[in-house]
């Protein structure tokens, strides 16, 4: 079937004028946080900068302990991401190639928890924590983490399981492979993929959770970025070179990520997560 | 129309994960699934370590959200660590309030709007991505991965600038446009334009994990399909309702239901955009139940409007959550 | 299988104890006095800006030396503040010092949250100030101590003004605006930033008309908004906002107005002496154009009315050290210290016989007659609940700057307010 000439560019056309509008929010956070104030605070706005200046990181980076943030922050999204995964894995497996009793019940119970909301339960949460003696650590933030993610990360990782053919683990065992030699020579190579991209998930939801590290920790020492973020954007709300700056350097570790993981988190999310 | 269509719509859409590797015929995967051998506690020690995190740290919090509202708890209660039962008082107060029932409409307003433009847009751009040549898809699938990456709280800051009264982008451009009421334009001033700047942001974020599901979903539909659509006659739209259509249906269902959870439950975005103002008219449920219960020291009551706020996600997704039941029956 | 097995539930078995038991870590040592203070370390919270780095300092020294403990300060932002303080006056080992605003006050010393202060008031009190140390005393106990007060000037930029023309500074309210118009005149500065909801500045215009937020009805508190003193408060407010480009729907922190002002083209804007500090921080060469000015009465014997802010130290009713808390509130609110703040800060003390630090000091000069006519918010438990965000006060403004007649406006957020007043403990 031939197309018109129309049918040829409109396609094109439309794709050029969609990428514009995605990439500009991300482009112009950066190109905001590169340029002089003067370039920023002006009448006709300076769609490229032409001078450069890395003052408003400078200013970013030099708030109280940020590199303690960066650390805390770090720690605590590779750990939950690691926590869920390993957690999730064994549910999806058992989701995925066993029969039994109640199966259907795990499921549901897995999407509702996907459900829960846990921005309104942080006063429940507090208080949990508080008389457990666990503020002004780490610990329950990493597990809470793990937490919010965790039923996405099951229903998905399930989905990955299925995809991957039975005959390739029965063969294995017919080798000679004890059930678990199966799952780690054959099923884990094959859902590498699929683990790389869940993650992508529970690092995004780690990365930026918000107000329960407002609430559970107060102790600066045991902060998380977003809140560097929120309040060095209540401080200098005004001076945009400095907030988006601040949003930059927080945004850069995930957009790496993502670039990073692209290819096999698009591949891999179809397989999955459509099977919400 | 005799399109085939069997065989790609089975239950909850693992048609879609076929795409992958040299998958057997689903009926032989059926066969083949022996328990010899089994032992049958097995899939419940496989799945212990997640149920019981489920349990201690969802089920805990829940539960213990729920005891709090029915309790009168404010800031003395909270600092004595008293205990004072009031019974469905909490309850009683905020559904016969002025103002529970208009956030509820709200909010399944607000979020209708962001899933219908979400799904609406979300496969246009993935149909569109499918249609692209090699090197066009690749620059708009990065396009869509930068924006689908940002973590939320950089990107509500980055929209608060582009909607800045004074030197933001948009007012600019919409300036030079000819609408020069729009020079000194305030967004967060009024309910409507903040919903737009905060529907504007959810939807930009949204629609990548939409568009490139659905288009790898696309990809594996069977050429075979459209073969014989064509050759039966059907024209372009004729084989879209007819095989996209049918083969996606799953895929488009679950994914509506999560962005029916993901949009309701939008936090960040709403709250940090304008704090639920101007005048409190941006509040939606997780926003309401934030400000009356931490924000207004009221925690007790913020109990309470938190379940139900649970209690109305419940009924919207209830439907999905039916089907969901059915279809796994019909699978295993 | 099995290894795997046995992981998992180790796992899960971790996450259940790290949950749930967490070991008791809080430090049960019973408080016993000066012996055991060596090693201890004590916590103040302070709020942003109001502490002076040298005055941080040397009561550290002081401390230290004296009790051979360490002194930690906290820094706490604005933001979100109540609840921050609430959670932590809940918790087992709370910061042990903490500064609570004056009108915030009554409302947790009803919480129970805070320990008595009487011994320290007998003991170094005596001679507070009476009328700074009434929000610190409810129900007839004493439950803070007054740290230091203050209440808002015209901060200007005086290149500006001399651009413009002007020669002197305002005396009345008229000439105060007729000056801001010469400046949007003459000038292409902004003549002063003031955003649409600095509501202690509102305060204290209702505080110079006379005007009260409240008024009793039976046995409680209501709201007076829609007093027509309030409005014509409120009016004043709109005349001034007339010549800012701030946002309407906007505080003074949002952004930080002194940092605003610091960029230099702003003629003058109306806040808190220390603030010029926080400008001069963010841009060193505004230093030599900052002056200061009593914000300017309708009459020129009588300047206008003032918000009184002021904050007082309060020590944690769970906090294992009192003792230990005293002692540095004895240290910190000394003559000594209690004067380098003041002479520091600008700040007005909580003795009147200290106020002799404030000379030479042009902040505080400008300020000191504005505090002989200021006021305070409603000093009842029921009022910070009105204050915590979102405040209707500030929508109310908003909404009369933005056109709606005072009356109305009062009338859509005066429910709100007595929901909030009528809320219970």
């Amino acid at each position: 079937m031939k197309r018109s000439l129309f049918g040829r560019i409109w396609p094109n056309a439309t794709a050029v004028v969609l990428f514009v509008g995605f990439v500009f929010p991300v482009y112009w956070m950066f190109a905001t946080a590169f340029k002089p104030t003067g370039d920023i605070i002006t009448e006709n706005p300076v769609w490229f900068p032409t001078h450069f200046t890395f003052g408003h990181f400078d200013k970013a980076v030099h708030a109280d302990h940020f590199w303690t943030l960066v650390a805390n922050s770090v720690t605590v999204t590779l750990c939950s991401v690691l926590l869920s995964l390993v957690i999730a894995l064994f549910a999806a497996f058992a989701l995925a190639r066993m029969r039994f009793k109640g199966r259907r019940g795990f499921i549901v119970t897995f999407m509702l928890a996907q459900m829960a909301p846990w921005e309104v339960m942080i006063i429940a949460i507090y208080m949990i924590v508080r008389d457990s003696d666990m503020l002004d650590s780490l610990v329950p933030l990493t597990v809470f983490y793990a937490m919010m993610v965790l039923p996405l990360t099951v229903l998905t990782l399930r989905g990955y399981i299925a995809a991957v053919p039975k005959e390739l683990e029965e063969s294995a065992m017919v080798d000679g492979c004890t059930r678990l030699q199966a799952f780690r020579k054959v099923i884990f190579p094959l859902l590498a993929p699929g683990l790389m991209a869940t993650s992508l998930f529970g690092f995004i939801t780690a990365w930026n959770e918000f107000p329960l590290v407002l609430i559970l920790n107060k102790d600066i020492e045991k902060q998380t970025l977003p809140l560097w973020l929120s309040q060095f954007q209540t401080a200098f709300g005004d001076d945009w070179g400095a907030t988006m700056a601040a949003s930059s350097l927080f945004a850069l570790p995930i957009l790496i990520l993502f670039i990073f993981l692209q290819r096999k988190a698009v591949s891999g999310l179809t397989d999955g997560a459509v099977k919400g | 129309m005799s399109v085939q269509t069997e065989g790609t719509d089975t239950a909850g859409g693992p048609a879609v994960r076929e795409g992958r590797a040299p998958a057997p015929p689903r009926g032989a995967d059926r066969a083949s699934r022996s328990p010899a051998g089994r032992p049958a506690a097995a899939p419940y020690l496989l799945l212990l370590p997640a149920l019981l995190a489920t349990l201690v740290l969802l089920g805990w919090p829940l539960v213990k959200n729920g005891m709090l509202s029915f309790q009168n708890l404010n800031p003395r209660q909270l600092i004595q660590h008293l205990t004072e039962w009031n019974g469905f008082h909490n309850y009683q107060q905020v559904l016969t309030g002025p103002d529970f029932w208009k956030v509820v409409e709200r909010s399944v307003l607000f979020t209708a709007a962001n899933v219908v433009l979400i799904m609406l847009f979300g496969t246009l751009i993935g149909l569109l991505l499918a249609r692209l040549g090699k090197k066009m898809r690749l620059t708009l699938l990065v396009g869509l991965v930068l924006a689908w990456a940002m973590p939320v709280i950089a990107a509500t800051t980055v929209y608060q600038w582009l909607f800045a009264q004074r030197f933001g982008v948009v007012n600019w451009v919409l300036d030079k446009l000819g609408w020069h009421s729009m020079a000194d334009y305030n967004w967060m001033g009024s309910q409507f334009s903040t919903f737009s700047v905060i529907v504007l942001l959810i939807v930009w974020q949204s629609i990548p994990f939409v568009a490139i599901n659905l288009y790898a979903a696309t990809t594996t539909i069977p050429k075979e399909l459209y073969e014989a659509a064509s050759l039966d006659g059907a024209g372009a739209w004729q084989s879209f309702t007819f095989v996209t259509l049918p083969f996606l249906r799953p895929f488009l269902y679950s994914t509506t239901f999560l962005e029916v959870i993901w949009v309701f439950k939008a936090f960040p975005q709403v709250f940090a955009m304008n704090e639920g103002g101007p005048d409190r008219l941006t509040e939606t449920l997780p926003i309401y139940a934030y400000v009356e219960g931490v924000g207004n020291q009221h925690f007790g009551v913020g109990a309470a409007i938190s379940f139900l706020t649970i209690l109305v996600l419940l009924v919207i997704t209830s439907y999905y959550l039916r089907m969901v039941l059915k279809q796994e029956e019909d699978e295993l | 299988m099995k290894r795997k097995l046995a992981s998992a539930i180790v796992i899960a078995g971790m996450m259940v104890s790290v949950a749930a038991c967490g070991g008791n870590s809080g430090n049960d040592s019973k408080d016993a006095g000066p012996e055991s203070w060596k090693g201890q370390t004590l916590t103040v919270w302070t709020m942003d800006g109001s502490a002076p780095p040298q005055w941080s300092k040397d009561v550290q020294a002081a401390f230290e030396k004296k009790t051979g403990a360490k002194l930690k300060f906290e820094t706490q932002k604005w933001d979100g503040i109540q609840q921050k303080i609430t959670t932590a006056l809940s918790e087992d080992n709370p910061p042990d010092v903490l500064e609570v605003g004056n009108t915030q006050t009554p409302a947790y010393a009803a919480t129970g949250g805070l320990a008595d202060l009487g011994d320290l008031k007998r003991s170094i009190g005596a001679d507070w100030t009476a009328s700074v140390s009434k929000s610190s005393v409810y129900e007839g106990k004493q439950y803070a101590a007054p740290w230091y007060f203050a209440n808002r000037v015209v901060i200007y930029n005086k290149k500006i003004w001399a651009q413009a023309g002007i020669k002197s500074t305002p005396k009345t309210r008229d000439e105060f605006l007729k000056d801001l118009d010469t400046i949007g005149k003459k000038t292409d500065a902004e003549p002063i930033y003031l955003p649409g909801q600095n509501w202690y500045f509102l305060d204290g215009l209702i505080v110079g008309q006379g005007g009260d937020l409240v008024k009793k009805q039976g046995d409680k508190y209501v709201s007076n908004l829609a007093d027509p003193k309030v409005a014509a408060a409120m009016e004043i407010y709109k005349k001034y906002a007339a010549y800012s480009k701030a946002p309407k729907d906007k505080d003074e922190a949002n952004p930080q107005q002194a940092a605003v002002f610091a960029k230099g083209k702003t003629g003058a804007f109306i806040g808190m002496g220390w603030e010029a500090a926080t400008a001069v921080q963010a841009n060193k060469s505004i230093e030599k154009d900052l002056g200061y000015f009593t914000i300017p009465g309708a009459t020129a014997d009588k300047p206008e009315g003032v918000f009184l802010g002021g904050s007082n130290l309060a020590v944690a009713q769970n906090s294992k050290k009192q003792s230990l808390a005293k002692e540095f509130l004895k240290i910190a609110l000394s003559d000594q210290y209690e004067g380098e703040l003041a002479k520091l800060s600008g700040v007005i003390p909580n003795k009147e016989s200290l106020e002799s630090n404030l000379k030479g000091n042009a902040a505080a000069e400008a300020a000191a007659p504005g505090a002989a006519v200021g006021g305070t918010t409603p000093l009842i438990p029921e009022w910070a609940a009105v204050e915590n965000t979102p405040n209707p006060i500030k929508s109310y403004m908003t909404a009369v700057l933005n056109g709606k007649a005072p009356a109305a406006a009062a009338k859509d957020v005066e429910g709100q307010i007595n929901q909030r007043l009528a809320q219970q403990n």
